[in-house]
């Protein structure tokens, strides 16, 4: 397994999708909360982060629906003005997860969406990243997912490395590790 | 919910910056490796009744076999989010050796785990015993040298100290013309800093 100690892949894998028990399972009472007993009645319908839910549907004890960030109402939004939308609230990783859950989900339309998203916040990532000012933080951050979030930093960095190449200065630098500002919490 | 807890612990993880360690959190670490020991003594207590049902353990799909079925995906996922833990941390300390050196300052020491330390340590001579065979140091040089010698100054009471091609006395805020591969090791514990024209 590639990505097996890939820690945003673990965390888009904690993302909840509704899914209906088609089989009852014992002993495991805690997923379902209206539960009386300890197990899982079939045909109730419970919240399951990714992973479970995704190898409970390869051994058809479950079916999953289409997450709610993917809803007619997020669609409408990106079509209307995609850089607008706030896909963080919605779900910071709203790619990853859609490229998850299209094919368990058989829903055709969600590859397009995500394509339609990205290519339309892409050119407005890239260039607020190389206009904006690095402090105060922009206010499109706040709408980014983390993939995008990803690519303004990297497009802030490669433009700052552009400058200082170009404008010649120290080559060596103090090891970022060493150089916290912050004093840590604990 | 299960695995919520395992995947908190990535997510702390992950909301320090990068490169940036966080204090490891053998709190929680142990938490979910007792829910792993819960998760099996549940999947045991299935498999039992299961057995003494009388029916094949490998064909059941019943309720119990899916109950099963659950808390060993669980198993597996907190595992994984243990072991991600761990390996990920281990990157960031194997690295540490590279840009800081084989001496830690204090505020970074404090936030291994006893393992940890011992990791760092036993890398640390590894890579040692390597360079030493090889005679080269490999720390050295990380950005392409354009001059051998570099202008530096010095931002902390180092003392007098033996350099490759002279000794000097590194007061505060004095000023030198150093070999770039002895100057480099100061910079990058932030002891000095590189001056431009």
């Amino acid at each position: 397994m590639a990505h097996y100690y890939n820690i945003d892949e673990i965390i888009v894998e904690e993302e909840l999708v509704s899914a209906v028990f088609q089989k009852a399972a014992n002993g495991v009472g805690i997923l379902d909360p209206s539960a009386e007993t300890n197990s899982v009645e079939q045909g109730s319908k419970v919240e399951l982060p990714f992973w479970l839910a995704h190898e409970l549907l390869q051994r058809q004890a479950v079916t999953i629906h289409v997450p709610a960030c993917f809803n007619q109402k997020t669609r409408k939004e990106i079509q209307a003005d995609a850089p607008c939308v706030d896909l963080r609230s919605r779900c910071p990783y709203f790619y990853e997860l859609g490229c998850k859950v299209a094919p368990l989900v058989g829903d055709r339309t969600i590859g397009s969406l995500l394509l339609q998203a990205f290519l339309s916040r892409y050119k407005e990532v890239l260039s607020k990243a190389h206009t904006a000012a690095s402090t105060p933080v922009p206010k499109v951050l706040t709408l980014l997912t983390k993939e995008e979030t990803n690519l303004y930093e990297t497009a802030q960095s490669s433009m700052a490395a552009f400058k200082k190449w170009r404008m010649g200065g120290p080559r060596f630098q103090r090891a970022s590790v060493l150089g916290r500002k912050r004093k840590p919490t604990d | 919910m299960y695995g919520r807890r395992a995947c908190q612990l990535i997510k702390e993880f992950s909301s320090a910056e990068k490169g940036q360690l966080t204090g490891f959190n053998s709190d929680m670490f142990d938490q979910v490796v007792k829910e792993c020991s819960t998760h099996y003594l549940e999947l045991q207590s299935l498999m039992r009744k299961i057995q003494e049902e009388g029916m094949d353990i490998q064909t059941t799909r019943n309720a119990d076999h899916f109950g099963m079925v659950i808390h060993h995906l669980s198993l597996m996922r907190n595992k994984r989010c243990l072991m991600a833990y761990v390996y990920n941390r281990a990157e960031i300390i194997r690295n540490l050796r590279w840009k800081i050196g084989p001496v830690l300052p204090q505020e970074i020491h404090e936030k291994l785990s006893y393992s940890e330390e011992e990791y760092f340590k036993n890398h640390s001579t590894a890579l040692e015993s390597y360079m030493s065979e090889l005679e080269l140091d490999l720390t050295v040089d990380m950005v392409p040298p354009k001059d051998p010698y570099i202008q530096v100054r010095v931002l902390d009471d180092i003392g007098e100290v033996l350099l490759s091609d002279q000794s000097a006395n590194l007061a505060c805020h004095s000023m030198h013309f150093l070999k770039r591969i002895d100057a480099e090791q100061f910079i990058s514990q932030g002891l000095m800093e590189e001056l431009t024209d």
